[in-house]
């Protein structure tokens, strides 16, 4: 019954938190064109788009492996890229990189920046945090058995509470990353970590195989919250901005899932779309009843009926990683 | 007691090659060379043909404006490109149009090489790296793709490469003996060995030349790389001679033949500081008189997931002799998808278009062993590795590691043992019988006895039933056989002789039978058998193999061991031997000592 509880608890918090205001964004998709790739072969236009008017723009260089990202919270024209080559920081949109770590570093895979300004990155072999805009770096993965880790969260409210998602479950960490604390999932493959935007004491994480975990008491602990996903691979999961009920989880298998009473039930939501191998989606918070889905190596496809039809939005043969709005004047708190 | 008297000629931060080139290592270097700067097609001229012009000094003009060109088209190719292009950059000496150079230099700004994923892409970056940013200091960040000075490019560079010299002499090298990807290792070194301006990293490059050179010399058999490989492709595998390596055995030997086109990692390590082996390396590559066993000890790719450890050790045997190599790993995913972890190859007058080689695998295919090795998502995983590695998730595969797999070699006795759980995706086992094996018999004991080339007798006895699957027409393989037995606890027992230790192959098969060989299979398989050298080896599934009753001593396996070379664990040493003969690489003093023992 504890799945019961945990949606029951989910749907309360959710009803409970007030409403965001939608304002001016910026649109992001991290992609790239694989199909015919592999490391040395000509790379077709792959990276970081960013959406002008009703057209993608590529930012900059054509990257490969670009596997998460996060805006500055005093610039939000200024993102923080988890890439392969290490972490850049990309400034006018995306225009100006810079890479931010050394040879010590590799295959970045999610990045997460405080409102303190404190940039926090997981990678192949580990998390390390800079406090300095990226100047020197510490690792801070020392009290986790296995490294690796996938999905990483910097709590908005809170700049030393961190949440990691690895091979081995989710694991928090109250105080920078110096201790750590299993969380929930154990010996689960978590692939995203996501806090809601209208309640920080509520997360949701997604898994290889083992479906949609959650987290009502700030991400202390989390559980199941059901039988969603379960046996396949969940790569993506979003709150919607303003509508506390409204949740999407993206997936292998499943495509897309919309759940409109804070998942307590959920609604698969795939006519339209070419297949149900869904590896990124984002609610688009100026248009209540738009969501956009990146289906593997297809194209980015919106809806503007919360999925009940779709048709495709450009970024075509391309497998997205991560599908981002970011406010104009900073982050909606 | 026996001394070693060194003859005083440690030499800090000198030049290791100080002699010049022998007259037939010159020839081969320049045909080599000619090859690409007289390259008739087809296919347009590329990096290669400009490389190897301006090291001729020859058509500067078509040099400048073919390199505007192919930049003008958008470079890719990551550090695939960035080694060409830092070749063009060094042998330039005054050739080049300023407006060449400048689209060259745009170039490390405008396009971004991803660092790739696996040891040789991170070498091949970071060496082009350094040499680049050494080429074009004190340039704000403004000048390249990374957004560094040149002078933070150099530092991380500087870095990264010290810590790869380190990790390979102290715990043996990652991405081990391929005879495809050893090119990929010796261009960065022949490259910083050449123009490297600080001088300990110019003599650290050309002592790991000579390093990676000594790894390959006592596992080469007429310049065919031998022996259990971390990576290599399914062509070089079946027919030995297609790898790159022999490019390398031939340019520094003399030993075999040389690809008819020569792979462009033995141009790119000719245009820079083409090494020449010292005579006791050729001494090594080349003396096949007295069989000997050589062990090496490597490390495995890293292990991104599922181990507390980022890297394994790889235990190594290859036995070599004249006529025949036998090579083994103990077995295990060592490596992912190219891993190759024993066969028996013999030696034939010519190899091209021959598959002198014998070997079984347990065809394993699993998103695990990916997802071990590689960051990248499970569901995409199989297709992406299949783009490029067509037979990876193939029940007839003949490539690859498998967990399980557990093998012992003792000379040229080799017990391979498998316990395969029920819920593989491919169960069983595959054997490869190639087209070029001579007169085969199927004994009625079990074994099957093979004549393979002229001076080779092959004994295998599978453990478990089997069946013979032909190979097809345009599978790797093809006109081959594949044995295949499907029983998940199984395995082979394979014992290789010279022909001219018996007067026939029946003479061979009877000596064979009349060893004493023991089977149990529970809990797990266990062979205890008498080898043809007159060894007792027991071998039990998922432990240490011993032989004449004592473990093979994995704990105390060197980097390197055996007649030629030496180098325990952590030491950053090498000591070559052979005959009176010895040369020491010390890297913790950067210094080359010659000696005689």
């Amino acid at each position: 019954m504890a799945h019961l509880s945990l949606r029951r608890s989910v749907f309360l918090l959710l009803a409970a938190a007030p409403a965001a205001l939608a304002a001016d964004y910026s649109f992001y998709a991290l992609m790239a064109v694989t199909k015919e790739y592999v490391v040395g072969a000509k790379l077709p236009p792959s990276g970081l788009f960013l959406r002008r008017e009703s057209d993608w723009h590529h930012a900059a260089y054509n990257h490969p492996f670009l596997f998460g990202f996060d805006s500055d919270p005093a610039d939000p024209s200024t993102l923080y890229l988890a890439a392969g080559n290490g972490l850049f920081r990309a400034a006018r949109h995306g225009e100006e990189w810079t890479l931010l770590t050394g040879s010590d570093v590799t295959e970045l895979r999610d990045v997460s920046v405080a409102p303190d300004g404190t940039i926090y990155f997981a990678y192949s072999h580990g998390i390390r945090v800079s406090r300095d805009r990226g100047m020197t770096w510490r690792e801070i993965s020392g009290g986790l058995r296995r490294k690796f880790t996938e999905a990483l969260r910097v709590d908005r409210t809170k700049p030393d509470t961190l949440l990691a998602g690895g091979e081995e479950g989710i694991f928090r960490s109250g105080d920078g990353g110096l201790t750590w604390q299993l969380a929930g999932a154990a010996g689960i493959q978590i692939t995203r970590i996501e806090q809601s935007p209208l309640n920080a004491c509520l997360w949701l994480a997604t898994t290889y195989e083992a479906g949609l975990y959650g987290s009502t008491d700030c991400g202390r602990s989390f559980e199941s919250t059901g039988r969603l996903g379960v046996g396949r691979n969940l790569y993506d999961v979003a709150f919607h901005p303003s509508d506390p009920a409204r949740i999407a989880v993206a997936g292998w298998g499943p495509g897309v899932a919309i759940s409109e009473d804070s998942g307590k039930t959920w609604q698969f939501r795939n006519k339209g779309l070419p297949t149900a191998e869904v590896t990124a989606v984002a609610f688009d918070p100026a248009h209540p009843g738009r969501i956009y889905a990146g289906i593997h190596q297809e194209a980015l496809f919106v809806s503007d009926d919360l999925g009940q039809s779709w048709h495709r939005d450009g970024l075509d043969g391309s497998s997205i990683t991560r599908l981002k709005f970011v406010p104009a004047g900073g982050r909606t708190q | 007691m026996k001394t070693l008297l060194t003859l005083g000629i440690a030499t800090l931060l000198m030049p290791v090659a100080a002699a010049a080139e022998t007259p037939e290592f010159a020839r081969r270097k320049l045909e080599i060379i000619d090859a690409y700067a007289h390259y008739p097609g087809p296919g347009d001229a590329g990096y290669g043909q400009i490389a190897a012009r301006l090291w001729k000094h020859e058509d500067a003009a078509w040099c400048s404006r073919r390199l505007e060109e192919l930049l003008a088209a958008g470079p890719t190719g990551d550090m695939f490109w960035m080694f060409p292009v830092t070749a063009i950059a060094h042998l330039d000496q005054g050739q080049l149009t300023p407006s060449a150079r400048q689209a060259l230099k745009r170039a490390w700004k405008t396009y971004m090489p991803y660092r790739g994923d696996t040891e040789n892409h991170f070498l091949l970056y970071y060496s082009t790296l350094y040499l680049m940013s050494q080429y074009w200091p004190n340039e704000g960040p403004g000048t390249w793709y990374t957004g560094k000075t040149s002078e933070g490019n150099l530092e991380e560079a500087r870095q990264w490469i010290e810590n790869w010299v380190k990790l390979t002499t102290t715990r043996g090298q990652g991405e081990y003996d391929s005879p495809h990807y050893m090119g990929v290792y010796l261009i960065p070194m022949s490259y910083l060995a050449a123009w490297a301006k600080d001088p300990a990293m110019r003599k650290r490059a050309q002592m790991m030349v000579e390093y990676l050179i000594a790894d390959y010399a006592p596992e080469n058999l007429d310049g065919l790389y031998v022996g259990a490989h971390a990576r290599i492709y399914e062509d070089q595998l079946l027919e030995r001679w297609k790898g790159v390596s022999s490019d390398f055995g031939w340019l520094w030997f003399g030993n075999g033949r040389r690809l008819p086109m020569p792979d462009n990692y033995v141009l790119y390590y000719s245009l820079a500081s083409a090494y020449e082996p010292p005579e006791i390396l050729k001494k090594i590559g080349t003396d096949r008189s007295e069989p000997y066993t050589h062990i090496e000890r490597k490390r495995t790719r890293n292990r991104w997931r599922f181990f507390d450890e980022l890297n394994g050790p790889v235990y190594k045997t290859t036995y070599v002799r004249r006529e025949y190599a036998v090579g083994s790993d103990q077995g295990g995913t060592l490596q992912p998808i190219q891993e190759h972890s024993w066969d028996v190859t013999w030696s034939v007058p010519d190899p091209r278009g021959v598959q002198n080689t014998f070997f079984t695998v347990q065809p394993f295919s699993s998103i695990h062993e990916l997802q071990t090795y590689f960051v990248f998502n499970p569901d995409p995983a199989v297709e992406g590795v299949v783009r490029s590695k067509k037979t990876y998730d193939s029940p007839d595969k003949l490539l690859g590691g498998s967990p399980y797999e557990k093998i012992a070699q003792d000379r040229d006795t080799v017990i391979a043992l498998y316990d395969v759980p029920a819920n593989t995706r491919f169960p069983g086992i595959n054997g490869f019988f190639s087209k070029d094996l001579g007169e085969t018999r199927e004994d009625p004991g079990g074994w099957i006895f093979m004549k393979a080339g002229p001076e080779t007798y092959i004994a295998c006895k599978p453990l478990r039933p089997y069946v013979w699957k032909p190979i097809p027409d345009g599978a790797p393989g093809a006109g081959g056989r594949r044995l295949y037995s499907p029983d998940p606890k199984n395995g082979v027992v394979v014992q290789v002789a010279a022909a001219s230790e018996y007067p026939d192959l029946a003479a061979f098969g009877r000596a064979v039978k009349a060893l004493p060989l023991e089977i149990t299979w529970e809990p797990v398989p266990r062979v205890r058998f008498r080898t043809l050298r007159g060894r007792a080896m027991d071998v039990t599934y998922g432990a240490e193999p011993e032989v004449d009753g004592k473990l093979v001593g994995y704990a105390q396996w060197p980097l390197f061991g055996g007649p030629f070379l030496e180098a325990p664990v952590d030491s950053e040493r090498l000591l070559l031997k052979y005959g009176h003969m010895r040369r020491t690489l010390d890297f913790r003093s950067l210094t080359v000592s010659d000696g005689v023992e």
